[in-house]
């Protein structure tokens, strides 16, 4: 066969040809049908555009699939060797019209490609009209989001955000998340939503998206952060309406600002759950505490801990559950719960506590106020459900004889 | 499906050299060479060890083979360091060194003790790599990203970019050697057009290497000072900025993914052309594609950063990340082309290149997906990643490595390796592999990030799936060890050319003495001039001037390796 003449020899046959360019794109298209089964849910107003963007990729993908295997199979049933053939194949080493055309077709459906990602991404990127800002932070190994009251009723208020582990948002509003690190690199990734950026060291960064369907939906740290990473999840929860959202989300939020409930053990349930000054607490991120539905993996369980802490106290030299809760957060490398390694846990400091010198950990600061109403309301993490501890002036001591 | 034409009776016409020599100094590149391949499938088999600790944690998704989420992220830390830098790289390095002199008819590489110094400076690098496992290995990931690998990673991070350091300059030493050898040592008769598609690819790799590794060794003492001396480059909070690590390394480690795969193409074009028994098709587009790549690989390297480069300057790098695909479609087209019309001898060197073929497309066609900034905004950092680039580099590379070591194993040790065995190893490797890999693409899409002990329940399936077939993929690596082995001494003589062959390494006997060619060197005015009356009448020339007799005649004697060269 000849390749270098115009058309003609059985290995340039036009029925042939057309046939296999038939097959080959009807197959191309088949395999792009596959593309909405490939992604979760799509749960936002930038997945409609991505979504279908892959697919047009896997159709030309998968055209190029069909053409370049169905060729090897053809080439391995035609051209190979028959037993005892001993010669060589046809002496054609080149043939300009092939190649500038697989040359010239790629570079068109490259050309297509970059312009119409092109578009995709520049509409994607370009802000919206009233969005909802939402500061996010990332920490090893948890999410925490901080809010402002949309009716601006904790405009005379020292504390004027709230934060919660969990993105609340809803249908329709455009979000744009400004966010921060407090050590590593992370990243914030939706995937029903496909979006991600990276969290940077020393930067801020952002990323803008619309949620289109009511639900709850995984949020996952894409980007290496250290031993908790793959623990390092939460959620986004989207609201059907705005009204929905206020009244379950930032309505209750803003209340417990304004009207603070006075029991201890209360204030430290929140405190735990909303953080201070716009900043969660990480502590969702690495415990379990089925009470508030922590499924943290990379510390120890804080299921019964004040029955846990009593029964440690003793042997530690503590005076009682609170000192041990107390130290446990003020001084989280004083003792190393077995299975557990140090220099993994946030040291919390209060005023005056002495920064602790361990080799990977690092600092957040915790008033003493936070400190003892989470220790009041870790107290009550027993069996029973009543407090292992004594009165909050015995909280207040162990908490103040840790925070030195 | 016989490709054996000529069985060479009788004794071994050059003796191999003696185990003693390889595990001692030695100037010869064939030497040299192989110490290369043994000691990186040496670390074939700890890469693939690590493979296969972390394919059993992923078998659930909590945390619980690994007693930590740290030594989970040591697994894949090192093993990818240990299969990109002491497997992928040295094992093109010790084939180039062997096969590209004699396909140049050469005496040896241009500089040979400089070429020694490079082997052994690989000992020390990869017992520093694994000696990281005694302090707390490196456990950022071989991207090894600030402030992690700063603040939150073993002292083994340390030894890690120590190591990193010395392979560096030996791979530098290496591509010195390897330019300067194809540009000065090629006969008078083999102009740059005539030489074998497989130096123009070492060629191209040599070049990235020289071009690109003294930024990985830049980016690798900042990363240092900071660790040990209290710099802070990368330490926002002093001035540093985590970013310029970001582009440091892959302004190198983007081209560093062509270092591992150009010489495997190298050995497609090979391959391919001589069990096809067909000229390559299209020789200039392909040797010219080679050293295109090699240029554009410099400009696409923040599609790495897709989600961390300023969003403003992400569009450039999709622009060149879909560019090369053009060079690398042309090459996939010619290959086919090449079989096309050919009289294919599907033995276990060709499959090995089918395969690459048929599946490096695929890593191809999801490479261009991830070039795409809002289709990689979803799918990076996730198993889709992991699928694509395993695609490339097993599916790609290590295929290549496969095929090359199926064509080559005679030349180097004068035996055919064990057909049958051969074709077992292909068909396993094929299918496990794809099942290992294929459905990564899914979890990654569906939501799993790479990375990770811990995943969502649901990805559970999927994830056994992938670890059963990993499990099979690293037991199929164990036939064709043991058809090396075995074949040593008990496999079929090869004789100087069991594929006639037109390059100029099949032009001497197997394996070649230590001088390489007896008399003149006279290469074939086509090295890929199949199908031809002359090409027949060559080889059936050289045939007989390879006969035992004449081998083995006046000054022919195998020689002591360590001598200075001679013949005649």
């Amino acid at each position: 066969m000849n390749l270098s003449a115009k058309g003609g020899g059985s290995g340039f046959n036009p029925v042939l040809i057309i046939l296999g360019g038939a097959i080959v794109l009807v197959g191309g298209y088949l395999i792009s049908l596959l593309a909405p089964s490939l992604f979760p849910v799509a749960a936002s107003a930038e997945a409609g555009p991505i979504d279908q963007l892959f697919q047009v990729m896997l159709f030309l993908g998968g055209v190029v699939f069909m053409l370049v295997e169905g060729l090897l199979i053809v080439s391995i049933v035609r051209f190979r060797a028959r037993k005892g053939e001993t010669g060589d194949g046809a002496n054609f080493n080149g043939n300009i019209t092939l190649e500038v055309i697989w040359t010239i077709i790629p570079a068109i459906v490259v050309v297509f490609i970059t312009l119409y990602s092109y578009q995709v991404w520049v509409d994607i990127r370009a802000p919206k009209d009233d969005e909802l800002l939402i500061e996010a932070n990332g920490q090893r190994f948890v999410w925490s989001f901080t809010y402002t009251d949309p009716l601006d009723r904790l405009a005379e208020l020292n504390t004027q955000t709230f934060s919660d582990n969990v993105l609340h948002t809803y249908v329709g509003r455009p979000v744009r998340l400004k966010m921060y690190t407090s050590d590593v690199n992370h990243a914030f990734w939706v995937p029903t939503m496909r979006i991600k950026q990276d969290l940077l060291a020393g930067r801020e960064t952002e990323i803008g998206f619309t949620p289109t369907v009511a639900g709850r939906y995984r949020v996952v740290c894409a980007e290496l952060c250290g031993s908790g990473h793959g623990g390092m999840f939460t959620y986004i929860q989207v609201y059907a309406t705005e009204q929905e959202w206020l009244e379950r989300f930032i309505d209750p939020k803003v209340d417990f600002i304004v009207n603070p409930p006075s029991d201890p053990v209360v204030l430290g349930q929140v405190t735990l759950q909303s953080g201070r000054d716009g900043r969660a607490y990480p502590c969702s991120g690495c415990h379990v505490l089925d009470e508030l539905g922590w499924a943290g993996v990379t510390g120890p369980s804080l299921n019964g801990i004040a029955d846990t802490a009593d029964r440690r106290a003793q042997s530690n030299g503590l005076a009682d559950a609170a000192d041990y809760i107390a130290q446990s957060i003020r001084h989280p490398n004083a003792y190393a719960v077995p299975g557990f390694n140090l220099g993994v846990m946030p040291q919390f400091g209060g005023e005056e506590t002495e920064p602790e010198a361990v080799d990977g950990a690092y600092y957040m600061y915790m008033p003493t106020t936070d400190l003892i109403n989470i220790v009041s309301y870790l107290c009550t993490q027993t069996a029973t459900g009543d407090s292992a501890c004594g009165d909050i002036d015995a909280i207040t001591t162990a908490v103040e004889t840790q925070s030195q | 499906m016989a490709s054996i034409t000529v069985p060479m009776s009788g004794a071994q016409t050059a003796p191999r050299p003696k185990l003693s020599e390889y595990l001692r100094w030695s100037v010869d590149h064939k030497i040299i060479g192989t110490q290369y391949m043994a000691t990186a499938l040496f670390f074939f088999l700890i890469g693939g060890t690590l493979a296969l600790l972390i394919r059993w944690e992923l078998l659930t998704p909590a945390l619980d083979f690994a007693a930590t989420g740290s030594i989970y992220n040591s697994l894949f830390t090192m093993h990818a360091t240990v299969m990109i830098f002491l497997w992928i790289i040295p094992f093109w390095a010790g084939i180039g060194n062997y096969i590209v002199p004699l396909q140049l008819g050469a005496k040896d590489m241009a500089f040979p003790w400089l070429n020694a110094f490079a082997f052994w400076l690989i000992i020390p690098a990869g017992i520093l790599m694994l000696a990281g496992y005694f302090v707390g290995p490196a456990e950022a990931g071989w991207t090894s990203y600030p402030p992690l690998s700063v603040l939150f990673s073993g002292d083994g991070q340390t030894l890690w970019i120590i190591s990193l350091h010395i392979l560096g300059v030996s791979s530098i030493l290496g591509a010195i050697n390897f330019i300067v050898t194809i540009k000065n040592m090629r006969p008078e008769s083999m102009g740059w057009f005539q030489m074998p598609l497989f130096a123009w690819a070492q060629l191209a790799t040599s070049l990235i290497q020289i071009l690109g590794v003294p930024f990985l060794a830049g980016g690798l003492t900042l990363l240092l000072l900071d660790r040990v001396a209290g710099t802070a480059f990368f330490d926002p909070s002093r001035g540093g900025d985590v970013l310029v690590w970001q582009n440091i390394f892959w302004f190198y480690s983007h081209p560093a993914v062509y270092v591992m795969v150009l010489p495997g193409m190298g050995v497609l074009s090979e391959v391919i052309s001589v069990h096809s028994r067909k000229p390559i098709f299209g020789y200039k587009a392909i040797a010219f594609s080679s050293m295109g790549i090699a240029l554009v690989g410099f400009t696409v390297w923040a599609h790495h950063m897709f989600t961390s480069l300023s969003p403003s300057l992400r569009i450039p790098f999709m622009v060149t990340s879909f560019i090369i695909a053009i060079p690398t479609g042309i090459k996939i087209f010619s290959w086919l082309a090449t079989m096309w019309g050919g009289k294919i001898r599907f033995n276990s060197a060709m499959l090995f290149s089918v395969g690459f073929l048929s599946q490096f497309v695929i890593g191809g066609i999801t490479g261009m997906m991830l070039g795409a900034i809002p289709l990689d905004i979803h799918m990076h950092d996730t198993y889709f990643v992991v699928s694509h680039f395993h695609f490339v580099l097993f599916g790609g590379s290590v295929f290549a490595i496969y095929s090359s070591i199926y064509h080559w194993f005679p030349k180097v040790t004068g035996r055919m390796l064990d057909e049958r065995l051969g074709k077992i190893h292909f068909y396993v490797t094929y299918v496990s592999f794809f099942l290992t890999f294929f459905p990564q693409h899914i979890v990654g899409m569906q939501g799993m990030p790479r990375r990770v002990a811990e995943y969502a329940p649901e990805f559970q399936t999927m994830n056994i799936i992938i670890s059963i077939s990993a499990f099979v993929l690293g037991i199929s690596t164990f036939i064709i060890l043991f058809n090396m082995w075995w074949s040593m001494n008990h496999g079929k003589i090869a004789g100087p050319n069991p594929w006639r062959a037109l390059t100029l390494e099949w032009q001497t006997s197997s394996p070649p003495p230590s001088y390489n060619f007896k008399g003149e060197v006279v290469p074939f005015e086509d090295p890929y001039g199949y199908g031809t009356e002359a090409s027949r009448v060559y080889l059936d020339e050289m045939e007989k001037r390879l006969t035992p007799a004449n081998l083995l005649g006046k000054t022919g004697d195998g020689g002591n390796s360590s001598e200075p060269m001679t013949g005649d």
